[in-house]
């Protein structure tokens, strides 16, 4: 889906930037880039623009410039209720946390299933059952 | 030694130019464009350090402006060290930039800026992040100048030994095969054309075009499709995405957040300043306090210049001198009187008259500087972004016009925020239909005289009146004279920040200062030329019947009819050019009193004044500001003949269609 049918709250992983010439690159340097995560901060009084926030900064895009960007939406872990079962898309950290993350299993691509809510929150992934901690919940993507 | 300091906008770079150079800096335009390039001296350790700040960006490709200035000049001066100021509180994204630097240029040292900030978000380890850049990294406080020595000691004194940005084992030897091609044509920097050339890179391409090298590009062209094809993507997302990874790398590397997933100050604020309903409203009362701050400080400040230069006129009719009277009497002992009355009532009277509004423009500029520097500005684009296309201009474009119900022209030398060259362009046709304080003032005294009952009403007509043409004249411009593309607006929203007032006081004194000097000659000559035409032949009553403006007056007379305008308003339209709350003094001039002026006039052909007054020709100071920010004598011709037209237009149309329905007659 365009990054411009998100709606306030909503976080998708970037898939494709297109576009040409300076609006591209601007985005580009902006960091608007595969595989990044963007969520949808609030609009503004006529829909328009966008407040976004990426990388930790926020940014304001029109609809025209937004409708440039593919994304796919994502939900953190932490808000996926127990019994379901979600694929993981994209870890948000450092080759640490990412590190980490694979010891228990949790690897993009790769299913879980949501035991016990938040928190702790435990999650049942191939390699047994584990905690995960709130924060960690936030950094963890799924669909 | 030459020190460059690069960096994105809103790192503080320019705090931390001024903590460097203090007082000694310049301020000037880059060649050839209107992008403000500044430069400073510092003495360290006995070393002159000439100091320029490059415009601030987010990366260094050939697509806008101020990044082919900032490479070109890091590639052409080869400053001795680049300094680029990072935003500690957002690394990863700031250190885009300096992947793109290091490929530039070795010599570079890392400000860590707002230090102080980024210790309260994450647990940064300096040291770790000098040895994985290979380059001196420097916590500073710009606003406090925290850590300024320790950055010129660096500079100075530093050891650079950079670490090359990692690509692709595909991609890297594709720029090394590359780059020594292009060692063979002794190019400097064969690495960074390198890159670029396979980046397709315009302003590259052509100049390696220009050494008669078409081999390598045909051969960039080549590397580029395979690179393309291997990773399946655009060259140019693929090229942003590898340094990106390093930044994000490297910030994971260095920085441990302190708390994740929770709520920030900036957007706790955002929630209420750029709400969906409640932001609009905001911005309104924002505008509306800081207008009644700046006129109410202000007041006291032009009574008082006011006093001292003209003196005073008593009740009981004996007059004060000021100093204009004093220097008067003086020269006039030496002088002839017409000299003495043109040096004095001529050109000192209009450096009178620009000292007047100064403090209105400085607290303008202040109330411009601390909107910007707290982030507030950021969010007004972001809400009105949506109005103002309408009207061909991006959301900033609605700070210009309003500051223009203060001055019109700290306005439009505030249309500079807007990047677009057409924009701003839009931007300062549309100023001057704005009624800016001087003519709110004038409409405030008429009225009182003419529309006793209804002086709210006629003030409030004159207005919206004044907004609507605004608005008609944008639309129709942005789709004609000023058509065009925009420019993309992807634009960072800063946290909020608590400015610092010695940055907004140095802001104010730059801007009013450029505004005193450049204007001012023009004002003061304009000053002069007012005089003569008020005071020849000599001997006349000043500004009376028999002079050349009142022979002007009689003589446009039968033009001024169709309009309802009477001599004497010809008159002070006259005047009202040089400043136009002279428009008031004329008034009291020529007719004496309110009662004599009451019945001078109809209120039909009042009102019709009051419409000529708020289009005609823009005053001195504001076609002199036209002109320091067009450069072109033709555009400010064309503001003049804009506001004649409408001028006329809509006074002939009232006076008129009130005289035909006789109502005011």
């Amino acid at each position: 889906m365009k990054l411009s049918e998100l709606k306030p709250g909503e976080t998708g992983v970037i898939t494709g930037v297109s576009g040409s010439g300076s609006i591209h690159r601007r985005l580009l340097s902006m960091g608007i880039l595969p595989g990044t995560i963007i969520k949808v901060a609030r609009y503004s009084p006529f829909g328009d623009p966008i407040e976004y926030e990426i990388r930790g900064v926020f940014l304001s895009l029109r609809r025209s410039e937004a409708n440039y960007v593919e994304v796919e939406k994502i939900v953190p872990l932490y808000l996926i209720p127990p019994g379901e079962k979600v694929k993981i898309v994209v870890l948000d950290g450092g080759v640490g946390f990412v590190r980490n993350m694979s010891r228990m299993g949790i690897i993009p691509g790769r299913e879980v299933e949501v035991i016990r809510p938040c928190c702790p929150m435990v999650v049942r992934t191939n390699l047994g059952e584990f905690y995960i901690g709130r924060g960690e919940a936030y950094r963890i993507y799924v669909r | 030694m030459l020190i460059a300091l690069a960096g994105n906008p809103n790192t503080g770079k320019s705090s931390l130019f001024n903590a460097i150079t203090g007082a000694h800096q310049h301020i000037g335009n880059w060649p050839g464009v209107t992008v403000e390039k500044k430069e400073g001296f510092a003495i360290f350790e006995g070393e002159k350090i000439k100091v320029v700040d490059l415009p601030g960006t987010y990366s260094l490709t050939a697509y806008s402006l101020e990044e082919i200035i900032a490479r070109d000049f890091i590639l052409k001066e080869e400053p001795d060290v680049v300094v680029d100021v990072i935003d500690a509180t957002n690394l990863e994204r700031n250190l885009y930039l300096l992947t793109e630097l290091m490929e530039l240029t070795d010599r570079i040292v890392v400000a860590l800026n707002m230090f102080d900030e980024a210790k309260k978000k994450y647990k940064i380890d300096v040291e770790k992040m000098r040895k994985l850049l290979g380059l001196p990294v420097v916590p500073t406080v710009a606003i406090k100048g925290v850590g300024v020595d320790d950055l010129l000691r660096e500079a100075v004194r530093g050891t650079f030994h950079p670490k090359k940005i990692d690509y692709p084992e595909d991609v890297e030897k594709r720029i090394e095969a590359l780059e020594n091609l292009l060692k063979n044509l002794n190019i400097k920097n064969p690495r960074w054309h390198a890159i670029k050339l396979i980046e397709n890179d315009g302003e590259v391409r052509r100049k390696i075009a220009s050494l008669g090298s078409k081999n390598i590009l045909h051969m960039a062209e080549h590397m580029r499709h395979e690179i393309e094809d291997i990773y399946g993507d655009d060259i140019e997302t693929l090229m942003a995405s590898f340094r990106y990874s390093f930044a994000h790398g490297l910030f994971h590397e260095v920085a441990v957040p302190l708390n994740v997933g929770g709520v920030t100050i900036t957007d706790m604020i955002d929630h209420v300043i750029a709400h969906k309903i409640f932001g609009l409203p905001i911005f309104l009362v924002v505008m509306y306090l800081s207008f009644q701050f700046v006129f109410t400080v202000a007041a006291p400040f032009q009574d008082a210049i006011d006093l001292i230069f003209n003196g005073k006129d008593l009740a009981s009719g004996g007059h004060i001198n000021g100093l204009i009277d004093l220097s008067y009497n003086w020269m006039a002992s030496f002088l002839p009187a017409w000299a003495s009355s043109f040096i004095n009532y001529g050109m000192f009277r209009g450096l009178a008259a620009v000292l007047t509004f100064t403090p209105i423009i400085m607290l303008l500029f202040f109330i411009l500087s601390l909107l910007e520097d707290s982030g507030y500005l950021a969010r007004v684009a972001f809400l009105m972004d949506r109005l103002m296309r309408k009207i061909g201009m991006e959301g900033r474009g609605v700070i210009s016009l309003m500051l223009g119900f203060g001055c019109n022209v700290p306005a439009i030398m505030s249309t500079r925020a807007l990047k677009n060259e057409r924009e701003r362009k839009l931007s300062i046709a549309l100023n001057p239909i704005i009624p800016c304080g001087a003519r709110i003032q004038v409409f405030a005294f008429l009225t009182s005289i003419f529309f006793k009952e209804n002086q709210a009403l006629v003030l409030w007509s004159l207005l919206l009146l004044s907004m609507a043409v605004v608005a008609i004249l944008g639309y129709i411009y942005s789709k004609t004279i000023f058509k065009g593309e925009g420019e993309p607006f992807v634009m960072e929203l800063p946290p909020y920040r608590v400015p610092s007032l010695k940055g907004i006081t140095i802001h104010m004194w730059e801007k009013s200062e450029g505004f005193l000097k450049k204007a001012g000659t023009i004002i003061i000559l304009a000053a002069g030329i007012v005089w003569l035409a008020a005071a020849l032949p000599w001997g006349v009553e000043f500004g009376g019947k028999e002079s050349l403006i009142g022979q002007f007056a009689k003589f446009m007379a039968p033009i001024g009819a169709p309009f309802g305008i009477t001599p004497e308003a010809i008159i002070a339209l006259f005047f009202g050019f040089f400043a136009k709350e002279v428009v008031i003094d004329v008034f009291s001039v020529l007719y004496g009193s309110k009662d004599v002026l009451l019945a001078a006039m109809s209120p039909i052909q009042a009102y019709s004044l009051l419409l000529f007054i708020l289009f005609y020709t823009p005053c001195v100071a504001t076609l002199g500001a036209i002109y320091e920010e067009t450069r072109s004598l033709r555009f400010v011709l064309f503001v003049i003949l804009e506001g004649f037209t409408l001028a006329l237009f809509f006074s002939f149309l009232v006076y008129n269609i009130g005289s035909l329905l006789g109502v005011g007659v």
